[in-house]
């Protein structure tokens, strides 16, 4: 479970600060598919990063799984973010390894033994439907499918949160409701899915919790319609 | 830590080695250079300490008599003066013809012009004391005797060779300091470097929970190589360098034997090799705390 308590966030630079989030005030359950939309600059890779603990909110507190995010000591989260798989608009995979080895990566960081790792990102791959691309790079991948492969690395530690800043920004129509149905799968099978995205029509297609940002605030929650400011 | 990541931990290290292998080489060379300077400032001054010592615990001194001092003189009227000097223990006549006698071989053919009237040596006496820390009052009683000419001092050597010590080790101590802040420097920018062309793979790292420890284990092992090597290198270089001229160093003067390497080989190595290690851990320390703290604690871009 994610709680937003009053939660703001400013960045401050040295000319100015921008108000990225403004009282936010919000419950996600567990095992929810929530989408968030909202303009460019409405604070939603802010949300994200929030609960990643990238960033640390100005006011407020964050609870993710009963822990105070405010309070949570810096040595902690990296056992906070082994909860949570993250899929980047831009796929992020490491363009010098293998299909394989860039899902190895995230378990080989974390310590896991080799034995468990081949098994297990077999199963992911599989899973996202790119065993048979294993031994490929990423340069030899459509988008579609680098999408598939880094959304495969943010499964391969069994996250109970999967995070995806616009997930489908870089690639096709069709490869976006291909990695969109994969996404709901994982849902399905008990993970919470929180969704960054512009595509209106995605959301129309997908249904599930809807958040709208604007300007830093929440402007819309179709799933927590009385708790919303 | 669980044991299961350091096999691909240190793999990764030792890979970013030879991926940056133009500077792996230039900061082992530094390294290699600082360590030498200083390992060579190291031996010199222990050697030298050992010579000061065995010239330091040599309780003769030569007594040199005047050129008009006959031996009938020299025996019946300076050796008793010099004997009843408390601390003599011992004085032993040894004349000019004795003393020649010594380098009989090494003349040759001139050894018969050198005997009697063509004799350059003087007379002397070959005195022992009984009391080293009286060393100097004894040397000072001694040169008031009528007729001495010169006395040998070896402790003048002595206190040459120890100011000599202490110069070699005032400058191996700012050759450490000086060469050993270059070191750091060169071998943490060396690590730097390698963060800086892996930046994103430790954003990935950071963003999948990996521990900073497990970030920073294959930089720390980077360094800690560079600085294994260069003190295995050193280790070689000085062996070489001290065989030469610990070769040269004994054709010069009979009491400067060096000290055989072989018998300080083991603890030098080691410690070369430790203190390239300990230079390594540090760099890659230093640049590791700057890198985590500000660029790489966030995720690149986003
Ligand atoms: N590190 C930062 N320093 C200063 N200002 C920032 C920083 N990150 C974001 N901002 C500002 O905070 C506001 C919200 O940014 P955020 O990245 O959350 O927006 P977004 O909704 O993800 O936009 P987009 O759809 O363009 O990705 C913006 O005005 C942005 O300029
Ligand atoms: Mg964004």
């Amino acid at each position: 479970m994610i709680q937003f308590n009053d939660v703001s966030k400013t960045y401050e630079t040295n000319v100015s600060e921008s108000h990225a989030l403004k009282n936010v005030n919000l419950t996600i359950n567990d095992k929810e598919f929530v989408f968030i939309l909202g303009a460019s600059g409405a604070g939603k890779s802010t949300f994200l990063k929030l609960i990643m603990r990238e960033e640390i909110p100005t006011k407020g507190d964050i609870i993710v799984d009963g822990k105070s995010l405010a309070k949570m000591p810096r040595r902690k989260v990296p056992y906070l973010r082994r909860r949570m798989g993250i899929v980047f608009q831009d796929f992020r995979l490491i363009e010098k390894m293998t299909v394989f080895d860039n899902v190895a990566f995230a378990m080989r960081v974390i310590g896991s033994p080799s034995k468990k790792i081949k098994k297990r990102v077999l199963y992911v791959l599989d899973l996202v439907g790119l065993k048979h691309k294993a031994a490929s790079f990423p340069s030899e991948l459509s988008g579609g499918e680098k999408q598939r492969v880094s959304l495969a690395r943010a499964l391969v530690n069994a996250p109970n949160i999967i995070i995806a800043d616009e997930p489908t920004g870089n690639i096709d129509p069709e490869m976006s409701i291909e990695i969109m149905t994969l996404l709901s799968e994982i849902n399905k099978n008990g993970t919470t899915v929180l969704v960054v995205t512009h595509e209106h029509e995605l959301v129309q297609q997908f249904g599930g919790r809807v958040i709208v940002l604007d300007d830093g605030s929440v402007v819309s929650d179709s799933g927590n319609l009385g708790g919303a400011v | 830590m669980k044991l299961s990541g350091c096999g691909y931990l240190i793999k990764e290290g030792l890979k970013s080695i030879w991926h940056n292998r133009a500077m792996s080489i230039a900061s082992v060379g530094v390294l290699v250079s600082c360590l030498v300077l200083t390992g060579a400032a190291m031996v010199v001054s222990y050697n030298v300490s050992a010579i000061v010592t065995k010239v330091g615990a040599d309780n003769m001194v030569n007594v040199y008599l005047e050129d008009d001092i006959s031996e009938v003189q020299a025996v019946i009227e300076i050796g008793p003066k010099i004997r009843e000097i408390p601390n003599v223990s011992d004085a032993l006549f040894v004349s000019k013809e004795e003393a020649i006698a010594d380098y009989k071989d090494e003349l040759g053919q001139w050894y018969d012009e050198m005997t009697g009237e063509g004799n350059p040596l003087p007379n002397a006496y070959k005195v022992t004391m009984s009391d080293l820390s009286l060393y100097d009052d004894t040397v000072q009683q001694l040169s008031q005797i009528d007729g001495i000419q010169k006395i040998s001092d070896r402790r003048d050597i002595a206190s040459k060779l120890t100011s000599l010590n202490n110069l070699v080790t005032v400058i191996g101590f700012w050759l450490v300091v000086v060469l050993g802040v270059v070191s750091l420097f060169i071998v943490s920018n060396t690590i730097r470097i390698t963060m800086y062309s892996r930046r994103f793979e430790i954003s990935i790292m950071k963003s999948v929970g990996a521990t900073n420890t497990f970030v920073r284990i294959p930089f720390f092992i980077e360094g800690m190589t560079l600085g294994f090597i260069a003190g295995i290198i050193t280790s070689l270089i000085l062996f070489f360098i001290y065989e030469g001229v610990a070769a040269v160093i004994v054709n010069v003067a009979e009491y400067l034997v060096a000290i055989p390497y072989d018998t300080f080989m083991l603890p030098i190595s080691a410690i070369f090799i430790a203190s390239g290690m300990i230079v390594g851990a540090l760099g890659s320390l230093i640049s590791m705390h700057k890198y985590l703290k500000i660029e790489g604690g966030e995720t690149l871009g986003w």
